[in-house]
């Protein structure tokens, strides 16, 4: 079987505040419409190494290329117009809109090829809220929303963007497990629809439950990287995750 | 039912009002004109009632301009009194010193302000919050100094301390053509904020001012679309200090730079309410009538008690100002948030809007 052309391709990146390297030489490849877990113990560098995709953060070494073009060091926005949308882990709604106001912003602006007029991106937000199960709540304004909504929303806004690859960082965090079940629902949706996703989760279920491929980080570096179920027995990634003793437990 | 029926009926109280002050507005400046006199037609507009009416009009500009970059896009900017004093003194010199005609010369103090707009606002739109708030105030008032200062071969630029005359601009009742110049600019500024609230760079706009960052990442280019709204602010308030200019005949720092502006403009769109079209205007209408009624400039007046007559105007400041802080506590949303039809002025209203304002 070939391999897929990468859609997306870090080549040892990294980045660091101060002299600490919170990525430090990650190199990995997202093909397209694939999806990709990438887990790790807090202040592993997660959040830190979308922030450098989506381009939030500059790079200090390395390269990312996007579709056999170097995006490191763009600009948020022309990433996005390059079709890569991506969440927040922290919801950032935009607080005085509606539900579907939110979600227009997004197909307002995001990919350049897709763009559209005021009145169609009111049209394709109420399908995205179809898609994420928030069209019942798409004229109550944001406060209104619990907290597994505002990540919908959070989804809904990205995926209004129409990207070929979204970034979702943590969106199950601080979900129940009925909920965790709905949001695993709204990903693969998204995902059938023929986007690529790179999730970040520290919830092991989620990746599991739709990833083929997990990365495993940890003080900035790829540890482990294969199927989730390899990639979670692995010695080390339990020992990133639990402790060197407890580790040593389980193996006798 | 009976809640939507009253905000039904108090919006069409609301319309019918604006309808007469617009027809007001509109039709008694006719009553001055020579034909309208010879056929006893009662004279609704004097001199007095021209200058009032033009500053009023001005104010519309300048506080539907400020909406723009402070409402919408939620910079909150304090200098724009500087877009004001550019576009004066770039129509009042090219019509002193470089003898242009004012029509040809007006065009240019819009231009003027909105691209020293976007070479200030480059640097200036990456602080936020307090710190934009205050640098652009400096900008502000470095403007005025500068424009008053500069010296070349030890004479004064731009007419300096003793400012710039300008010659009369020839023409039949000039109170009249003025006042409807400066209407038709307060017109053009907000029916151009109307079209910006309806279009993707309006809805950018207030994505920037909800979230800078979220708007970022789903595509907005936030440095050129903050640019773009402060020069399109510079260029609207520009306009009415070129108006302004050629109206007033003289300009100099004081008139041309006031700083009170700058607080006025703002008390005006956050009063009418801010991130509205029609907000700002009717909150400009209101606080200067407030303004000329406490200073007892309006031919209706009344006593306040203990006060001398040469005491009103400090008077009317202090009353200005506790209404001001009435405003903002209770009413955050200013008062056009009555007249949309969702909501109508109560005891809870003011209770809620206390809560929301005070953390």
């Amino acid at each position: 079987m070939s391999q897929p052309a990468p859609q997306l391709e870090l080549r040892s990146v990294t980045k660091r505040f101060g002299g600490v390297a919170a990525v430090d030489d990650v190199s990995f490849e997202v093909a397209k419409g694939e999806i990709i877990g990438i887990i790790g113990p807090n202040g592993a560098g997660k959040t830190t190494l979308l922030n450098c995709i989506s381009g939030v953060y500059g790079l200090d070494a390395g390269d990312i290329r996007w579709g056999g073009g170097s995006i490191a060091g763009m600009a948020p926005y022309r990433i996005a117009r390059l079709g890569i949308g991506r969440t927040f882990q922290i919801v950032r709604p935009f607080g005085s809109m509606t539900v579907l106001e939110n979600a227009a912003i997004g197909a307002l602006f995001g990919r350049d090829s897709a763009r559209l007029a005021p009145k169609e991106a009111f049209k394709q937000a109420g399908r995205v809220l179809e898609l994420v199960g928030l069209a019942a709540k798409a004229s109550l304004p944001v406060s209104a929303l619990t907290i597994p909504d505002r990540k919908r929303l959070e989804v809904a806004r990205a995926v209004a963007t129409r990207p070929h690859l979204l970034l979702l960082d943590e969106v199950m965090a601080g979900l129940n497990n009925v909920e965790i079940d709905e949001a695993l629902d709204m990903v693969r949706a998204v995902h059938a629809t023929g986007v690529t996703v790179l999730l970040i989760e520290h919830v092991m279920r989620v990746i599991v439950g739709v990833c083929r491929r997990a990365i495993v980080l940890e003080s900035g570096r790829v540890l482990a990287e294969g199927e989730p179920e390899v990639v979670l027995r692995d010695e080390r990634v339990i020992q990133a995750y639990l402790g060197e003793r407890y580790a040593k437990r389980l193996k006798s | 039912m009976v809640r939507g029926d009253s905000n039904r009926r108090w919006r069409r109280i609301f319309l019918i009002l604006a309808a007469i002050a617009g027809a007001y507005a509109l039709l008694a400046p006719l009553t001055s004109l020579d034909a309208a006199q010879s056929a006893n037609v009662p004279l609704l507009a004097d001199r007095l009632w021209f200058r009032l009416a033009t500053i009023t009009a001005m104010f519309i500009v300048m506080a539907t301009a400020w909406n723009i970059i402070g409402g919408i896009t939620g910079y909150a900017a304090f200098g724009n009194v500087a877009f004001f004093g550019i576009g004066a003194y770039t129509t009042g010199m090219l019509i002193a010193k470089a003898r242009w005609p004012f029509l040809l010369s007006l065009p240019l103090a819009p231009i003027v302000a909105a691209a020293f707009a976007a070479l200030v606002g480059l640097p200036l739109l990456r602080l936020r919050g307090h710190y934009f708030a205050v640098a652009s105030l400096g900008v502000g008032v470095a403007v005025g100094e500068l424009v008053q200062n500069i010296d070349y071969r030890g004479q004064p630029v731009f007419g300096g301390a003793s400012g710039l005359f300008l010659p009369i601009y020839a023409i039949d009742n000039r109170g009249l053509f003025f006042f409807y110049l400066m209407l038709a600019a307060a017109a053009a500024s907000i029916a151009v904020t109307w079209l910006v609230l309806r279009s993707r760079f309006g809805y950018g706009l207030i994505a920037i001012r909800e979230n800078e960052e979220a708007a970022a990442v789903l595509g907005v280019n936030t440095t050129a679309y903050k640019v773009a709204a402060f020069s399109l602010a510079a260029a609207l308030t520009g306009l009415a200090g070129g108006i302004f200019s050629q109206w007033n005949v003289f300009i100099n720092q004081d008139n041309a730079f006031p700083i009170e502006y700058n607080v006025q403009m703002i008390l005006m769109a956050l009063l009418g309410g801010t991130g509205t079209a029609f907000g700002p205007a009717a909150g400009a209408v209101l606080l200067q009538l407030l303004i000329q009624f406490l200073g007892g400039t309006l031919p209706i007046s009344i006593d306040i008690p203990f006060v001398s007559t040469t005491a009103r105007p400090v008077v009317a400041q202090i009353i200005l100002g506790l209404l001001l802080v009435a405003v903002v506590i209770f009413v955050p949303r200013g008062i056009i948030d009555f007249f949309g039809g969702r909501t109508r002025l109560s005891l809870g209203y003011l209770r809620r809007s206390l809560r929301e304002t005070s953390l």
